[in-house]
């Protein structure tokens, strides 16, 4: 009887996993697009945080303040305000940029993780070596890696950039820096789940990447639909829609953002709890479809 | 066709089969404690399609065993059960005991070389090796000894840093089954081992396959007649989702119980010098019957096997031929598979 336990199994598994999505040309090609992205816009983030600091008068207290109530007035939450003014605008903003952008870097990698290896068939070398859910969830944790680690890189070119020019200080960068590339990451890990649970139910890839984006794009109308709703409510302190209605916004995995990044100690465990348990579903359902198919 | 058993298979004969091609219950349920393969009423639909159907096989640990049959016959569903690829729509695989799917009981005893599998593009081949290798359980310092191993038994040596993508169709394929053996697992199924591969090479890997003989049970997939004949020791013959006929390799060409003499250009039947008595290689003890054809230069001659094996009677009736000045061009035991085959499908 076999003693590799599932773990050993899927490190292995992750580890090759990574190793072919860095060393494909789609890999490399959207990793230098990432990374040179990344330092274009920490540059111009970093310079339109200069020219505000500036017009604020170069005093970094003003600055927070004007920062504080621009969103109070935006939201119409004076905690949220308060809370978000103390963040670091670069590093903050390169939240907002990985938050975006990894569904779709997610959907670009992931859509033939498993749909390429089926159309191919080249999943039959794996599967007389592996169960067929240490292989899916392998599948999952690389790409989920991956999307981190690039989330990782963008994080510290942008933390770099704020740095050099004394925007934020080392302090902040370690404690707000591994803070929001955490929150990316955690966000990261729901895309990254639909997307293989996505790719294992095609043998063509490009039905695959066609259904992933269809997908993303009906999650983030739902989102923004719900949340502007939300939003517009309390702005209006406005009952007309039911309250339950502002959940639906939560289908939509970015929309946990503002939750991971509260004071409040119980929402970030929440909202961590919610994410991490989605992707623990989707893996579990994912693992189980894909043991009961023909490859 | 009688039913016979060998050291090397034990294969259920057309006549162990009713007329449908099904099983008698008691032959079913038998137990096969040295099978390394048994598949039980196996059976695959595909939609309204059965590519497969009531598959009864049992192949003996330390048999090489072939899969034959035309396009469509059913040989890589059937291969694609015993290797976990495809569930079986009605009855049951097992593997050394095991369900081909219960990978934890079969890591590291079997290997696949499965027909059209494409080796990752990007991946360097001693990587994928290894990293298969580990896989299987082997310790990482060993999986490069086994993998470099492996590699070099299909002659593979130079390719350890090439990327899979850049290798030829017949360098992936040599690839590809240098992963089926790593490890010397216990099964080894082959799927087309030789497909497309140039005559040497191929000759190469049947030379790999034969040294592999006895010591694990390989099942090969294959239209390549010459090629079963020459390595298995038994064999199943499958159309349209069927077994029409299995046995041993001698068996199914008959190969105790008779001979192919081809004789030479202009040949005729008669008594004189140059022609072919057929009388008196009829009138030979071991011999039940023997026709000649004029036009194909053929004598069949049909042997009883419990009197005298095919080599007594082909000295016997080459003895009698040469005797009478008659030139001979060839001679054969049995059918020839690609005959055989011919004959039933």
């Amino acid at each position: 009887m076999s003693a590799l336990s599932p773990a050993l199994e899927i490190r292995l598994l992750v580890g090759r996993e990574m190793r072919r999505c860095v060393r494909s040309a789609k890999g490399i090609a959207l990793g230098l697009v990432t990374l040179l992205g990344a330092v274009v816009t920490s540059l111009l983030v970093t310079s339109i945080e200069g020219v505000d600091r500036s017009m604020a008068g170069g005093s970094t207290e003003q600055f927070m303040e004007l920062k504080r109530q621009a969103i109070e007035h935006q939201t119409g939450n004076a905690a949220l305000a308060a809370q978000a003014a103390n963040m670091p605008v670069s590093l903050k903003a390169f939240l907002e940029v990985t938050v975006w952008l990894s569904p779709l870097l997610i959907a670009l990698l992931g859509f033939d993780a498993v749909s390429g290896e089926l159309q191919h068939r080249t999943v039959r070398f794996w599967t007389v070596r592996t169960r067929r859910s240490t292989y899916f969830v392998a599948k999952l944790l690389g790409l989920w890696g991956l999307v981190a680690l690039v989330a990782l890189a963008i994080n510290a070119i942008a933390g770099g950039v704020a740095l050099s020019k004394g925007y934020v200080t080392g302090g902040e960068l370690l404690s707000w820096g591994l803070r929001f590339w955490l929150v990316a990451v955690v966000i990261a890990g729901a895309w990254a789940a639909i997307a293989i649970f996505i790719s294992s139910c095609f043998r063509t890839p490009v039905v695959a990447l066609l259904t992933t984006f269809a997908t993303f794009f009906v999650l983030w109308v739902i989102g923004f639909l719900f949340a502007n709703i939300s939003r517009a409510q309390t702005m209006l302190q406005s009952q007309a829609l039911d309250v339950r209605m502002r959940w639906y916004e939560y289908l939509y995995p970015n929309a946990y953002e503002s939750m991971l990044l509260s004071d409040e100690p119980h929402r970030p465990l929440l909202g961590a709890a919610i994410l991490l348990g989605f992707v623990a579903c989707m893996a579990a359902a994912g693992s189980m479809l894909f043991a009961r198919r023909d490859v | 066709m009688q039913p016979q058993g060998s050291a090397a298979t034990r294969t259920e004969s057309v006549a162990e089969r009713d007329t449908a091609g099904r099983h008698p219950s008691g032959a079913a349920s038998r137990k096969h404690a040295d099978a390394a393969i048994h598949l039980r009423r196996l059976t695959k639909r595909f939609g309204t399609k059965t590519a497969v159907d009531d598959v009864t096989l049992t192949i003996d640990v330390g048999s090489v065993y072939g899969l034959i049959g035309p396009n469509g016959a059913g040989k890589t569903t059937t291969f694609s059960m015993m290797s976990g690829y495809l569930r079986p729509s009605e009855g049951s695989v097992d593997v050394l005991g095991r369900s081909p799917t219960d990978v934890d009981g079969l890591r590291s005893r079997i290997g696949v070389l499965p027909q059209d599998a494409i080796l990752p593009a990007t991946e360097r081949v001693g990587d994928l090796l290894v990293h298969l290798a580990r896989l299987q359980e082997i310790p990482s310092s060993k999986a490069i000894e086994l993998a470099r191993r492996a590699l070099a038994d299909v002659q593979g040596e130079d390719w350890w840093n090439q990327r899979c993508g850049s290798l030829s169709h017949g360098m992936a394929k040599r690839v590809a089954l240098a992963q089926s053996f790593l490890g010397d697992p216990e099964v080894v199924l082959l799927d087309e081992p030789t497909a497309g591969l140039d005559p040497r090479v191929a000759w190469e890997m049947r030379q790999l396959i034969v040294a592999k003989k006895g010591r694990c049970t390989i099942v090969i997939s294959s239209h390549n007649l010459q090629e079963l004949e020459e390595v298995c020791d038994g064999a199943a013959v499958l159309d349209r989702g069927r077994v029409i006929a299995s046995g041993t390799m001698a068996e199914l060409t008959a190969a105790n119980e008779e001979v192919h003499i081809r004789v030479g250009r202009g040949t005729r039947r008669g008594s004189q010098s140059g022609q072919l008595n057929l009388a008196q290689v009829r009138e030979l003890p071991m011999v039940k019957a023997a026709d000649f054809d004029e036009e194909e230069l053929l004598l069949v001659v049909h042997f009883e096997r419990k009197q005298a094996d095919a080599e007594t009677v082909i000295a016997h009736v080459l003895w009698l031929l040469l005797n009478n000045q008659v030139r001979i061009s060839g001679v054969t035991k049995g059918r020839g598979l690609e005959q055989r085959v011919m004959d039933l499908t």
